[in-house]
């Protein structure tokens, strides 16, 4: 394969993607399915945002939030089925049972490790005893700038350490399992290493203070923005969404069986940040995984970090030094 | 039916439970299809990455490993199709094997497990009674201090909540206490895996029956 050029990089030459907004197809069908699927994503976005900015207390809660998330699983599951992406991404029963089996396992017992050393367990615990208050001015702020702060203070962390889960083998090592996935799916972001799934979840945003509802506003934008990354659904996103925020195209081609376009589009939520860093690659790619497209199992994916690990620690430690005593071989 | 072989039992006691995780059934060959054809017609089934099949007569063995997601039979991990005669005509009988369902059963344990670590973390976790009204204390001077943005108010942002008082907390059960150490969503997965695999009981084997039934009529 020749590959296409975009920018230094030469990308599809191990497998076929497709590079650029005019080369990706479009919804097709009659006009309410092509403007549902064009204007579904703003509506959803700016729906949440009007809804948690004027709930009342009373509504506006995390159970709120838990009941409205679950319920947006399940209408993008539907939509799997109106307007798939690919064919060849159908979401099965087996498919659909081992993706849930991982949202369970990160939402208990990463969960649960959080508790003890998450990110906001360790900040927790140097600010008590350095008795450094959190930094609490953020709460007078306008609740819109609050929640922009949460999503892009994690959003930014996310980036660099998923950045550089991709150029550091210890970190590889657990979020390598993620790039498995054969399709993508509403649940497959939980697919993956427990252990990758903890570390990917470390930020900063505990050293500050925001207001609780702001909270919410930040979960609801991150969800109606951040669903889209793992996804069988064909939308037309708007010129304006796909610059600013990740796409299902770009976290397509980031989990491509081309290993160059891998070394792309690392953000969660803000492409902007990719393409602030020159990491952005618009395009899409529907033959996914690695090795060839080889499906992992559970079992697998739970020990390839620790067992290719321990190969590598091996193979390591019994590799010769570089200034070992070899018979000198002249030069030409 | 006895006769027809399966996949090896190890354990007898456990053909009681087989239900869970065995798919049999059969379908009737249309009329004048030789078994080398009706074999010939089911071989690309066997086609797909991580299967293996031998043929001894009229009867197939399938093993699969690492099935891809897209395989029409990714659930079935070992299994024989044998065709038999009798006076009804040609029939295909299928004994399939899914590590995929019995994980599915089995998972529901996991999460019941997972929520009751999950109790005996958060007990272990209680703080003391007096570090906690110490706690809220704190708390609440905060929150007494939290005031609504100028921009917010003018486009008609509800105030944050004022702090409440100690008994009502107390009435509560205090949310700080139990936060984090929740077994609902233990509770909520074992549930949802219950759900899963009685969808998949009846789901899969009819769709396995439906695939045979239309590779054979091909």
């Amino acid at each position: 394969m020749d590959g296409i050029r975009v920018g230094k990089r030469i990308v599809g030459t191990q497998s076929p993607v497709t590079i650029g907004w005019e080369n990706i197809p479009k919804v097709e069908g009659g006009a309410f399915k092509r403007l549902f699927f064009t204007w579904f994503q703003p509506v959803v976005l700016f729906g949440m945002i009007a809804f948690w900015y004027y709930a009342p207390n009373s509504i506006a809660k995390a159970s709120t939030a838990i009941g409205i998330g679950i319920g947006f699983r399940v209408v993008l599951q539907i939509l799997e089925f109106v307007n798939p992406r690919h064919k060849s991404w159908q979401i099965t029963w087996k498919e659909l049972a081992t993706d849930l089996f991982y949202v369970g396992i990160a939402s208990t017992c990463v969960r649960l490790v959080d508790n003890y050393i998450g990110s906001d367990a360790i900040i927790e615990a140097v600010q008590k005893s350095l008795d450094v208050e959190k930094l609490a001015w953020f709460t007078s702020l306008p609740l819109l700038i609050q929640a922009f702060l949460i999503i892009f203070i994690f959003d930014f962390c996310q980036y660099w350490m998923h950045r550089g889960m991709h150029n550091w083998y210890p970190l590889w090592l657990p979020h390598s399992v993620h790039h498995y996935i054969t399709q993508l799916n509403v649940h497959k972001g939980a697919v993956g290493n427990p252990l990758e799934l903890f570390l990917i979840g470390l930020g900063i945003g505990g050293l500050f203070d925001f207001l609780p509802r702001a909270f919410l506003l930040a979960g609801a934008i991150g969800m109606s923005v951040g669903a889209y990354q793992h996804i069988n659904v064909r939308f037309n996103s708007p010129r304006w969404w796909r610059f600013i925020f990740n796409t299902t195209e770009h976290h397509s081609l980031h989990h491509s069986q081309d290993f160059e376009s891998t070394r792309s589009n690392y953000c969660n939520t803000f492409i902007l940040i990719d393409r602030f860093f020159g990491t952005c690659i618009d395009g899409e790619a529907e033959l996914l995984g690695m090795e060839g497209g080889r499906r992992m199992s559970i079992r697998e994916q739970m020990l390839y970090p620790f067992t290719e690990g321990l190969r590598a620690w091996k193979e390591r430690k019994s590799r010769e030094p570089f200034f070992a005593d070899h018979t000198a071989v002249p030069a030409e | 039916m006895d006769s027809f072989p399966g996949p090896a039992v190890k354990t007898p006691i456990l053909r009681l439970f087989h239900w869970i995780w065995h798919i049999r059934g059969d379908v009737p060959l249309p009329a004048a299809l030789a078994p080398d054809d009706a074999f010939h017609r089911l071989a690309p089934l066997f086609a797909h990455s991580g299967t293996t099949h031998a043929r001894m007569g009229d009867l197939i063995v399938v093993t699969k490993h690492d099935q891809l997601a897209q395989d029409p039979l990714s659930i079935v991990d070992s299994g024989t199709l044998q065709i038999d005669r009798d006076e009804n005509g040609a029939v295909l009988r299928y004994h399939l094997v899914s590590r995929a369902l019995l994980y599915c059963f089995l998972a529901p344990l996991l999460f019941l497990a997972v929520a009751q670590l999950t109790v005996f973390l958060g007990s272990l976790e209680k703080p003391g009674s007096e570090e906690q009204a110490q706690k809220d204390k704190g708390k609440q001077d905060h929150k007494g201090e939290i005031r609504l943005n100028p921009v917010d108010k003018f486009l008609g942002a509800p105030a944050p909540e004022k702090p409440k008082d100690d008994k009502k907390n107390k009435e509560k059960g205090g949310d700080e206490e139990k936060k984090g150490f929740s077994p609902t969503t233990a509770y909520v997965f074992a549930g949802i895996f219950i759900a899963l695999w009685v969808l998949g009981r009846l789901l899969e084997p009819w769709l396995i029956r439906r695939l045979f039934q239309r590779t054979l009529a091909d």
